[in-house]
């Protein structure tokens, strides 16, 4: 570990890379919180919001230069983005997810893993394999502040990741549909006796889950390009992140995203340890903080009713 | 033609095995389960890093992979005390996803990506079983099936298969009658994880060389959907699931299309599969009858039964 | 239960049924395999080559075929693992009974699929396969790629001796291919003297590689191999510059991917790479580029080009061997191949050594302006690098 600004450069680097990992890990979180069930689709959305923004954003923008005007044009792509990804989510909750809400716990995981396997492998034959540049609108050359290396982009990722988690947060906290959702996590049928729509709950879920992801996907396209595998392993990080935050628990999400981001970047930096087992880290920590702490860091220990 | 038929039988054996023993984890005592892949990539490199690096014999291997195997599986095991349903699930998954990592990394035992190549071909009696001729291979795979599957029908009719199923409908209640649930949840996991050990080797005994990709989460997904789609807790029924998913997987190459059709068109008919079959049919094709108590108690009770049901 | 059983009966008849119907069919035309991903995370590899053996068919029975038969192209989706591999020679041993192979893409598959080619008969050229066992496997295995320890001799040797370098980084990724090649540059770069400062790793499918290139800063090197396919180099150019290294990079054949110029656009400049030799040397290479980008819409990479190259030399084997015997024996086809000395080929000049590798001068590379330029051909002697032109 060499000077104070290498430890502030793998400081920002693992924010931004678990800036990423909780805006995913809240699609996952919500829909676990709601549901009771693993959304192994939920990468698959975000893959195909990538492609949606950046076609849209490619489309918008023409040869336009950089300016303000670019990133109006980008954050409009975004909202695109945001818009189908949330129609999809929640088409597919209807169609794969709604006749099984009654099944055993497994139905709704295979389904998924069904929807996920349709998903990626559709984009595969519409759009190709290889992988495509999602321009930056702006310039990214980084800032150099005190030997510590910003780009634009990474300040873009932590500023629209803090809205989105906190405006997220003051949604389901502050508003009547967040109570509504609340409720229906805590017991569907008894909130269906009270006079909420379940259905449009769930729905309303998927959505906002799925438009999540599409905003993650497009900032993730920005640095890794888009293909259409590119949410699987993200998608299964970004899980691990869920699970350790207390799953269904939206601020567990978040703390538990930027914790991965940051364990497997100072994991290796600190420890000296070949990046080629930092998921070996990401997995081995998971599984000490369930031993510890089996319903995760920020989870409500659910007692079990004989 | 036949040699790829005989091909597709073996693969359906190896993964008739895997499916076996997922079915005493997941399907006999409820524990959900993502690790196969961990356990049949402990079996397979057992065998090729003794049989490559220090001589043994193959058939010597076999019983150490399984043994092997049924360790990590203890090991894997202990945790699954404190978790439950998905919480498990991903543990499980982790530490499939650490076996897998930990064999990318290892490189002076395992040689990392490069994988380890040149395993010798089994012999029996002086005769060599050519892994290339199938026939040998094929007749040897499949009566590891037959004996696994009279060996854990025997065990699954058993006080201990009796036990795990008693765990599966209702933890707390197995308890409080008396059934040891922890000794029988490490017990499930260790005899899921040593007949996949035993498949692994026998999987490295056959295509002689083996590389850290083949021990995907796919496979463990795989495996998994095998179990599930043939019909939980029912040995036949998971080999049948088996054989299914290896002609689903191979449709296009069996029926002449592979050149025609887009490659992703069977990836995504198997998706399809899937999430139709879960509408359809969630117990499996040949998914078991459960006694209907709705008749003999009042609707509450069913309402509460459904919830704490964790499979 | 039963219902199900019938069915499932029925659908393995009708199989059965279907193969047989096929099975009949007279050798009239010239059947070749090609084995590689063509779904899941390596998808691209695959489509890209199996996109240049479609081509170089195409081309050919345009032409009037092989000794007047039209060529059929068959390509089997591996998926990149083991299992996939064997089902797909299989297959195309058995059912269609070709005449020759390009493939497999990776060696982890290479490997376990070259022991049936060779024991059917069946020529297997391999365009990507690059680990070094997979020739010794049988006489029918070829490969138009170089082998680690070719390429890897070349390049260290330029490192070290032309280049001057005597702190070299590197940052390879977990898969055969990197880790291959790794651990032979680094042999004999610190054999003749340099130091390896720093060997960071990747998983196959990272894209965040700051928190490496981070630490290769601090450990200051003089350059940074970045032996990778496309994608990941990719991502490593552009996250080195926005950390600010200054080093020069170096890479291998994965970077003759012109994918790269698109995804990383300024940041290709100055990187030096070894590939197969360039286009004036290699008479169709310019033909080649136009010919595949027109018909597929994507330019070739360089594995493309082996592919090319590799189902030709299948081709003219075959041809030659069915004008003098009147049929096409598989033993024969094999000689032929193997006899292959300075085929002009879109990927330079393709010789074979005796046991099936390709006999490589490589190209060095330097990139100028977001394009490729030779700026020499090597080939090695011993540990000494030799100067072609």
């Amino acid at each position: 570990m060499g000077s104070i600004s290498e430890v502030f450069q793998h400081l920002l680097n693992g924010l931004t890379l678990g800036g990423i990992y909780a805006l995913i890990a809240l699609g996952y979180t919500m829909v676990y919180g709601i549901l009771k069930f693993i959304n192994f689709a939920h990468g698959e959305i975000l893959m195909v919001g990538a492609y949606v923004g950046m076609f849209a954003f490619d489309f918008l923008r023409g040869d336009m230069p950089y300016g303000p005007l670019m990133l109006v044009v980008f954050f409009i792509a975004m909202i695109i983005a945001m818009i189908i990804s949330a129609v999809l989510g929640m088409a597919i909750e209807k169609i794969a997810y709604k006749p099984l809400r009654k099944a055993t716990r497994l139905a709704p995981l295979l389904s998924a893993i069904g929807v996920s396997f349709i998903l990626s492998n559709l984009a595969a034959y519409i759009w190709g394999t290889k992988s495509r540049k999602f321009d930056y609108p702006f310039d990214n050359t980084a800032y150099n502040i005190g030997g510590v290396a910003i780009t634009p982009h990474q300040i873009l990722i932590l500023v629209v990741s803090m809205i989105l988690m906190i405006g997220l947060k003051l949604y389901i906290d502050k508003t009547r549909m967040g109570k509504a959702m609340r409720a229906t996590s805590l017991d569907q049928d008894v909130a269906a006796l009270m006079g909420i729509d379940v259905n449009k709950v769930i729905s309303l879920t998927f959505a906002i889950g799925s438009g999540l992801a599409a905003t993650a996907g497009i900032l993730v396209a920005l640095d890794f390009k888009v293909y259409p595998t590119m949410g699987a392993m993200a998608g299964l990080k970004a899980f691990v992140a869920a699970v350790v935050g207390g799953i269904g628990n939206i601020t567990g999400a978040m703390v538990g995203g930027i914790l991965l981001g940051l364990l497997e970047t100072f994991g290796v930096a600190v420890l000296g340890i070949p990046q080629g087992l930092k998921d070996t880290i990401a997995f081995g920590i998971l599984i000490i903080i369930l031993l510890v702490k089996p319903e995760g860091l920020l989870g409500k220990a659910e007692r079990e009713k004989v | 033609m036949i040699n790829f038929l005989l091909l597709i039988l073996i693969y359906t054996g190896l993964y008739a095995l895997l499916a076996l023993g997922q079915n005493i984890i997941t399907g006999f005592t409820g524990l959900l389960s993502l690790c196969a892949a961990g356990f049949f990539a402990i079996g397979s490199y057992t065998t090729a890093i003794l049989t490559v690096n220090y001589g043994w014999s193959f058939w010597f291997t076999i019983p150490l992979a399984g043994v092997l195997a049924a360790l990590a599986g203890a090991l894997i095991g202990l945790p699954t005390l404190r978790l439950k349903g998905d919480y498990l699930a991903i543990a499980t998954l982790g530490f499939g996803e650490i076996i897998r990592n930990v064999i990318l990394n290892w490189d002076s035992l395992t040689r990392g990506p490069m994988g380890i190549n040149g395993i010798p071909m089994p012999t029996i009696f002086g005769m060599v079983i050519n892994p290339y001729r199938k026939w040998g291979y094929l007749t040897l795979v499949w009566i590891f099936v037959i004996v696994f599957y009279f060996l854990l029908k025997r065990l699954t009719r058993s006080r201990m298969g009796r036990a795990l199923e008693a765990i599966k409908e209702d933890e707390i209640a197995a308890y409080s009658m008396g059934i040891n649930t922890t000794k029988y949840k490490v017990w499930a996991f260790m005899v899921g994880a040593f007949v996949a050990g035993c498949a692994g080797s026998l999987q490295a005994g056959f295509t002689l060389s083996v590389t850290p990709n083949t021990y995907t989460f796919m496979v463990s997904v795989m495996v998994l959907c095998m179990v599930v789609l043939g019909g939980m807790g029912n040995h036949l029924a998971v080999i049948l699931g088996a054989l299914i998913i290896q002609l689903a997987a191979e449709f296009p190459r069996l029926l002449g299309l592979s050149s025609t059709v887009p490659p992703q068109f069977k990836q995504i008919v198997f998706g399809l599969i899937l999430v139709i079959m879960m509408i359809y049919r969630p117990q499996g094709i040949v998914g078991r009858k459960k006694v209907n108590y709705d008749k003999f108690v009042g609707n509450e009770t069913r309402r509460v039964a459904k919830k704490s049901e964790v499979n | 239960m039963k219902k199900f059983l019938a069915i499932l009966l029925i659908m393995t008849v009708a199989t059965g049924a279907l193969f047989a119907a096929g099975q009949s069919e007279e050798a009239t035309e010239v059947k070749i395999g090609f084995i590689g991903p063509m779904t899941g995370d390596y998808a691209n590899y695959g489509e890209l080559m199996s996109q240049a053996v479609r081509l170089a068919a195409e081309q050919r029975n345009a032409a009037g075929g092989v000794a007047g038969m039209q060529i059929e192209v068959v390509v089997e989706d591996s998926e990149g693992v083991v299992e996939k591999g064997q089902a797909a020679i299989e297959k195309l041993a058995s059912v269609d009974k070709v005449n020759g192979i390009v493939g497999a893409v990776f060696s982890g598959v290479s490997i376990a699929v070259a022991p049936r080619a060779n024991a059917e008969q069946i020529v297997m050229i391999s365009p990507s396969s690059t680990h070094a066992d997979l020739t010794g496997i049988g006489n029918y295995i070829f490969r138009t790629t170089p082998s680690d320890a070719l390429q890897a001799d070349v390049a260290a040797a330029y490192f070290a001796d032309v280049m001057g370098i005597k702190k070299l980084a590197v940052l390879y990724v977990k898969n055969d291919y990197s880790q291959g090649l790794y651990e032979e540059v680094s042999n004999i770069f610190e054999a003749k003297g340099g130091e390896v400062v720093a060997a960071e790793t990747a998983l196959q499918g990272d894209k965040d590689f700051k928190t490496q290139l981070t630490k290769i800063k601090a450990a200051a090197p003089e350059a940074i191999y970045i032996p990778n396919y496309v994608a990941e180099m990719a991502q490593i150019l552009e996250q080195a510059a926005s950390l600010g290294i200054k080093a020069k990079f170096l890479s291998a054949d994965g970077f003759s991917n012109p994918e790269i110029y698109d995804l990383a656009g300024e940041y290709t400049n100055g990187v030096i790479y070894t590939g197969p030799v360039e286009a004036d040397v290699a008479a169709g290479s310019t033909s080649f580029a136009t010919d595949y980008s027109a018909k597929w819409g994507v330019e070739p990479d360089s594995f493309s080009k082996n592919s090319f190259d590799g189902a030709n030399i299948i081709f003219d084997a075959v041809e030659k061997v069915y004008n003098e015997m009147g049929k096409i024996d598989a033993a024969a086809v094999r000689d032929v191949v193997a006899a292959t000395t300075d085929y002009e080929g879109v990927s330079g000049s393709v010789s074979f050594a005796s046991n099936g590798d390709l006999i490589a001068v490589q190209g060095i590379f330097e990139v100028q302006n977001q394009k490729p330029v030779q700026i020499g051909v090597y080939s090695v002697d011993g540990t000494d690098l030799v100067e072609i032109k």
